[in-house]
């Protein structure tokens, strides 16, 4: 059979990283072709090019006979050709209708250029009802769930005529039931006729959906299997170019002493899904508590409220004996909590600083690195050069601007701040997102270590794996209550998946 | 008593209507431009070339439409110029409003004394003007000749423009598309829009309503040409376009609270008050409405009504829970 896509020998450089070295990919009609490998493999950047988003460096892309080189090659011709993609963030217009979203840019109209609504919405049904892709047309999207937010997408990709559907790490925002139903939407529409690409790093998945696999590896192709020839110990071999250590097996805390606990929390949100309600639990020294959840279910508010950046409404947070409640982010911290941001680039690091100058930043104020307003130059790459070292920050080398470096080492250098600081209570949320392989093994190791140590952890993500190989016990929120609490022994994880949606509240 | 029924009389209608419609024309220009996410502070420019080229214009050639015609292509040509700075040079679009609005205020002064070598104002014998509208029906009686007849042509079309607006931005796929751009431009881009298109027509598109804006000023509101004759209504504009949301019905509502507080103010000028505290009313009035629309609309927010509910429910849970204690304790 002939392929409807075939890229071949493409090439995509970016300001400080070549996304795609020599990237190829043969995408036949009518299958699921998952394509895979680390954060930062080229991937997403692969397919962004195969949907126009960026103009191609030098290689071909021939979709259904048409054969297309850079440049010349846009959004327009890749939507015209019947490509679509469902991006990992997005692209919806929030303060927009489910239907005005869909039709955008592609908007049947009366006379005058008037839109015709009614029209709209015959069209759309139809995929409505052979997809089984339920949604409010009528709804604004700020008021809908992730979940649909993402049929959305899917709908608005059907509707400008997509017979070839990439789907970028659509699971990431998911829960294992809404994942399923995915699955069984995406079925459908491979049983349909539709050829769907999908995007993922989780082996699982992939060995669940895909029927074929294209592993990719440091921008360049790796190779391409059928699912039944291959495994997922092999795969991971193929995408990580070696063999991967697990996680160490973990090691529980002993000690009964209480550092961190709240109790009847309530921290209001922008929306009402996120506003923490009557919200408890405590943590002993050195034990990690993870944070369970689907994003958007109260996590963003409950770190900011216990960091001092939200206003607390109700409730106690005691750090050490100590209740922080109404305290500013600078007095927690002197009481002895370290904080790695959910998003590095937010909160976690000033981009356009050097490593040395986001290495020292918590410690600006010690006599060591300066007096009278005066940074002592020497003392602050010294002192960076040093844990440049220990965490193994690549390039090594304290002058080099952040923005400069990879996903992995940036988060290193937050986790490399925050863990010198020596806290003895760290909230660490989204650790290892957007981050390689390697590094995340590398991160993991040192929160553990700093575990050992009798730091105590609140781990917050999304990443259910990670709460899994890392925490002690595990708390899920949902809506912003926490619906169970168990200890991280053979969990049940077709029950937690339940508690993150509620389903173990009653 | 007496002074208040001289101040509020039938007539305060047509005033109110005269002191905002310059507003009114330059706050389409604010809203088109705020719809697809410039804050295009180079309004008040362009008015001011628009006022300058039109007036001239129309008295040179002796027929208002030239001078219609003039301020309209003067607005598009100094918008196309902040458009390609701003979308195409990637400059702040403060940077090039900003020195637009600089350069029309020199380059209007220079051009008067070089063109007709006098300064401050141009004042002519015969000034070409736009067409007020009379309908003798309604001049018979002094109330209905104030509230219905000798509007200037662009007091009448005003509103009508408004809605003209309303129904292209919130009705018509070159709405949605302007809109989307406005509100998140990656999902536009997605969408296979042409961003910088969109973005370009806006600018020039709202260009051609202050350029229009401009030529009212100096051909309808008044009959001359003035050195910084827009003082600052291109930026009560912005602040209109704000108050509404990017929605124009509500922008030229806000307009219209703005031509009232000043034609109030003019009448209380004859009433002995200090004229200083007079003139200072219309400003007021605009912090007063931008302020309370301000508190309004973030007390109607999403964040402020769950923070509400919130505190009421721990304050119910409090109250519930000193009733439980009590009716342990007897």
């Amino acid at each position: 059979m002939d392929p409807v896509v075939q890229m071949r020998n493409i090439h995509k450089q970016f300001p400080h990283v070549k996304a795609v070295d020599g990237g190829r990919i043969d995408i036949q009609a009518g299958e699921i072709h998952a394509l895979i490998g680390e954060n930062g493999a080229g991937k997403s950047t692969l397919m962004r090019l195969l949907y126009g988003m960026y103009p191609l460096d030098s290689g071909t892309i021939s979709v259904g006979g048409n054969v297309f080189s850079a440049p010349g090659y846009s959004t327009k011709e890749a939507i015209r050709m019947g490509i679509g993609m469902v991006h990992q963030e997005f692209m919806l217009v929030n303060e927009l209708t489910v239907l005005e979203n869909v039709i955008l840019g592609f908007e049947p109209t009366l006379r005058g250029g008037r839109l015709d609504f009614s029209r709209a919405e015959e069209n759309i049904g139809r995929y409505i009802e052979d997809y089984g892709l339920d949604v409010p047309l009528g709804r604004t999207v700020k008021t809908i769930s992730v979940g649909t937010a993402q049929r959305v997408e899917i709908i608005k990709t059907l509707y400008r005529g997509a017979e070839l559907l990439i789907l970028d790490e659509p699971t990431a925002v998911l829960t294992p039931q809404e994942t399923e139903q995915l699955f069984s939407i995406l079925r459908t529409m491979r049983d349909g006729g539709k050829t769907i690409v999908f995007i993922s790093h989780k082996l699982g998945e992939i060995m669940e959906i895909g029927d074929r696999i294209t592993v990719m590896r440091a921008g360049k192709y790796v190779t391409t299997l059928n699912k039944k020839d291959t495994n997922p110990a092999e795969l991971a071999s193929l995408m990580v170019g070696r063999e991967v250590p697990g996680d160490k097996p973990r090691v529980r805390a002993a000690s009964t002493e209480t550092v961190f606990s709240v109790e009847h929390l309530y921290v209001a949100s922008d929306r009402e899904l996120s506003t923490l309600r009557d919200v408890s639990f405590s943590i002993r020294r050195g034990e990690v508590l993870g944070i369970a959840g689907v994003d958007g279910n109260g996590q963003s508010e409950l770190i900011e409220a216990l960091t001092g950046l939200r206003k607390i409404q109700g409730g106690t947070a005691r750090l050490f004996g100590r209740n922080i409640v109404g305290e500013k982010p600078r007095a927690i911290r002197a009481a002895g909590l370290g904080h790695i941001p959910e998003d590095r680039n937010v909160r976690g690091l000033n981009k356009d600083f050097t490593a040395a100058e986001n290495l020292f930043a918590a410690r600006i104020d010690e006599p060591r690195f300066g007096g009278w307003g005066i940074l002592r130059k020497g003392a602050i790459l010294g002192y960076a050069k040093n844990l440049i070292e220990t965490f193994d920050i690549r390039p090594a080398a304290p002058e080099v601007r952040v923005a400069a470096l990879s996903g992995g080492n940036a988060q290193k250098i937050v986790v490399a701040r925050e863990i010198d600081a020596e806290k003895g209570f760290l909230i660490a949320c989204q650790p290892t997102r957007g981050v390689d392989v390697g590094a995340i093994q590398a991160i993991r190791d040192t929160l553990n270590q700093a575990k050992a140590r009798g730091v105590s952890i609140l781990l917050v993500s999304t990443d259910l794996d990670e709460i899994l190989t890392m925490s002690d016990r595990i708390v899920t929120l949902y809506k912003g209550r926490i619906t169970s609490e168990l200890v991280n022994e053979n969990v049940n994880i077709e029950s937690l998946g339940l508690a993150m949606m509620g389903g173990a509240q009653s | 008593m007496e002074t208040l029924s001289n101040i509020v009389t039938y007539s305060l209608v047509h005033a109110t209507l005269r002191m905002s419609t310059p507003v009114v024309l330059a706050t389409l220009a604010a809203v088109i431009s705020r719809q697809g996410g410039i804050t295009n502070i180079g309004i008040e420019g362009i008015m001011l070339f628009g006022a300058y080229f039109g007036f001239v214009s129309a008295w040179v050639s002796g027929n208002w439409l030239w001078g219609v015609a003039a301020s309209v292509v003067a607005g598009v040509v100094v918008s196309a110029a902040i458009g390609i700075v701003h979308l195409k040079h990637n400059t702040h679009i403060f940077v090039i409003g900003f020195a637009m609005n600089m350069l029309a205020l020199g380059g209007t002064r220079f051009l008067l004394q070089q063109m007709f070598n006098v300064s401050g104002a141009l004042l002519v014998d015969k000034p070409v003007t736009l067409p007020i509208l009379r309908l003798s029906l309604a001049e018979r009686n002094p109330v209905t000749a104030s509230l219905f007849s000798g509007y200037s042509l662009f007091e009448l079309l005003a509103p009508l423009l408004v809605l003209g607006v309303w129904y292209v931005l919130y009705r018509t796929a070159a709405g949605l598309r302007l809109r989307s751009v406005g509100l998140h431009e990656p999902a536009a881009r997605s969408a296979g829009i042409d961003v910088y298109r969109v973005k370009m027509r806006a600018i020039l598109l709202s260009g051609v309503f202050a350029g229009i804006a401009g030529a009212h000023l100096s051909m309808g509101y008044s009959s001359m040409f003035v050195e910084n004759m827009t003082n600052g209504r291109g930026f009560m504009a912005l602040a209109a376009a704000n108050f509404g949301g990017g929605n124009p019905i509500y922008a030229f509502l806000g307009c219209l609270v703005f031509g009232l507080s000043d034609s109030i103010a003019i009448r209380l000028q004859s009433t002995g008050i200090p004229a200083q505290f007079v003139l200072m009313v219309p400003y007021l009035v605009t912090v007063a409405v931008l302020t309370s629309a301000m508190i309004g609309h973030s007390r109607r927010s999403d964040a402020a009504r769950i923070a509400r509910k919130l505190t009421e429910e721990i304050q119910g849970k409090e109250i519930r829970g000193k009733a439980n204690e009590k009716g342990k304790g007897s």
